[in-house]
């Protein structure tokens, strides 16, 4: 049993290591967050591509309007000083090639518009516009995102 | 006490010469090839399934080699290993630059018995250890598809190894050791489906060159068969794709199946690292292989 009075600065000295730790407005806390969303918009849409949900254009439009909202954010939260730390996924690319990164960014952008301009109402006419947004996850986790583990 | 030189010198030339006979490369004849009309289209998917443009293919401008030029296979690409550095040869059909000029006999001898044109032994960095469970109608096809892509000049360097892994004849008392056309799992089940899966993974795929750990003479740990191993390029793990795996104990046989058809795990998440070419190569497969090979990951014991 620690004695007591040392009970509340620890108390604080914990809080303080938490919230800096876990700091909401941390930009690799956020762009973290942010991504996590993005692969949970992605399930239902490729439930429907693998055939294990019926097609809904509702639910497609829910998740390209969740990427549209991503990725007009994303780019703004690799602040110099953000590189490492809180283990972060974000590879050096990110700031040795911001212009690539920036590229990688805006041809996903451009995919997800031309998905939801294209407002598709079956799967058959999905298909077409969905693959370009995938292809440019991967086209961006290639190169500027750092594998696992 | 000449005796005792006599003695010696005769040890010394018995251990000389059955080490001579151990290290032997072990080649096939001519005789051992089937009657079979090697077909290139077929020879296309094996090319897809074997995975050969990850190392083969030229890099273009430094970086790896996508579509069109995965085609292109003049070599150059440097694998850094724990043994050195291997550059890795133009295997093309240019006459000289490549191996336009090789027999179908030559070519087989390579692929599954790590045997070159001139008897020399291949390093296992060229995973013949798995293509040695290949059919050999399916390497013969294999040829024929490689005979019709681009010719490409120039090759590679030496490689860069530091002794002893420089001498080559020593790889042969390894292949005694490590290189069988046997089946690597006793499966009970008799599905084809898993069956196909099976030649597909321990065979041409070489997914065991990855996820296989090794012991310390770089042979595969087989009863830690796909159980995960230290990466190879340095960083991380390569992950265990049995069903003990921390993530394949809960993807479901559809799941594996989409990944390698579309490189997103079933968080969405990408495939990342070297496995990024592995997943590109699957995806030129068909559906019904992509699902015998995640029938047969179902299959296999789990390691934990
Ligand atoms: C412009 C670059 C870029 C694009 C486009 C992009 N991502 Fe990401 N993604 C990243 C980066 C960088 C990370 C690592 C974030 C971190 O951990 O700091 C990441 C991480 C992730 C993660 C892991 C989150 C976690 O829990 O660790 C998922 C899942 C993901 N992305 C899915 C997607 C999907 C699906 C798409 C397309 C619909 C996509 N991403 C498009 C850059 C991108
Ligand atoms: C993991 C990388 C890797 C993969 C995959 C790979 N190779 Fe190789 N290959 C090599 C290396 C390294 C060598 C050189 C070995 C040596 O010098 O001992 C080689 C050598 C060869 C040779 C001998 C070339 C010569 O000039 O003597 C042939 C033929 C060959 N590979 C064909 C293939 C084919 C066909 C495939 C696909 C089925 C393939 N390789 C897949 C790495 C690879
Ligand atoms: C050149 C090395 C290499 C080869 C060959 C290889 N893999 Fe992989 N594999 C990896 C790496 C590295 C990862 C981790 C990828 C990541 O971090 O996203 C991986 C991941 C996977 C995963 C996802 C596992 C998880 O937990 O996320 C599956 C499934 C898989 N591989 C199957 C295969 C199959 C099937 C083959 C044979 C056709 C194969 N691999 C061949 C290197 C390889």
């Amino acid at each position: 049993m620690p004695d007591n009075k040392y009970r509340f600065p620890l108390f604080l000295a914990a809080l303080a290591l938490a919230s800096s730790v876990f700091a909401d407005d941390d930009p690799r806390h956020e762009r973290h967050e942010l991504m996590e969303s993005v692969g949970e918009a992605a399930k239902p849409v490729g439930e429907m591509l693998k055939g294990e949900a019926e097609f809904d254009a509702d639910t497609l439009l829910q998740s390209l309007n969740v990427w549209k909202d991503v990725g007009g954010q994303f780019g703004g939260l690799f602040p110099e000083g953000s590189e490492t730390g809180m283990g972060t996924e974000a590879a050096p690319a990110i700031w040795e090639d911001r212009a690539g990164f920036e590229k990688a960014l805006a041809k996903w952008q451009a995919a997800v518009d031309g998905a939801i301009e294209a407002g598709p109402d079956s799967l058959e006419a999905a298909k077409p516009v969905i693959g370009p947004v995938f292809e440019a996850c991967k086209g961006c986790h290639d190169n500027y995102r750092i594998a696992e583990e | 006490m000449l005796r005792i030189v006599r003695a010696s010198a005769l040890l010394i030339g018995a251990l000389v010469l059955v080490s001579w006979w151990l290290t032997r490369p072990q080649a096939l004849t001519a005789d051992d090839l089937p009657q079979h009309e090697p077909d290139s289209v077929a020879g296309q998917a094996v090319f897809w399934a074997g995975g050969c443009a990850s190392c083969h293919a030229s890099p273009v401008e430094g970086k790896r080699a996508k579509g069109e030029a995965k085609l292109r296979l003049g070599g150059g690409a440097e694998l850094d290993t724990g043994y050195g550095v291997f550059r890795v040869p133009n295997i093309s059909p240019h006459e000289t630059a490549g191996i336009g000029g090789w027999s179908m006999l030559e070519f087989v001898n390579a692929m599954q018995r790590g045997v070159s044109p001139r008897g020399r032994h291949y390093y296992p960095s060229f995973p013949y250890t798995s293509y040695a469970r290949m059919k050999i109608e399916d390497v013969m096809d294999l040829k024929a598809f490689l005979d019709t892509l681009p010719a490409v000049e120039g090759g590679a360097g030496d490689h860069g190894l530091a002794f002893p892994w420089n001498i080559r004849r020593g790889i042969g008392l390894w292949k005694r050791r490590y290189l069988t056309q046997q089946n690597i799992v006793e499966l009970d089940s008799v599905e084809p489906a898993v069956r196909r899966g099976q030649a597909l993974v321990e065979g041409a795929g070489h997914c065991g060159e990855c996820h296989t750990p090794r012991d310390r003479f770089g042979g595969m740990l087989a009863d830690r068969w796909l159980g995960g191993a230290p990466n190879p390029e340095g960083r991380g793990r390569v992950p265990n794709i049995t069903p003990g795996g921390k993530n394949l104990a809960d993807w479901s046989q559809s799941d594996i199946s989409f990944y390698l058809e579309s490189g997103f795990t079933p968080d969405f998440d990408t495939a990342g690292g070297s496995m990024v070419a592995v997943q590109e190569n699957m995806a030129q497969l068909t559906k019904s292989d992509r699902d015998a090979i995640a029938a047969y990951l179902k299959s296999i014991p789990a390691i934990e």
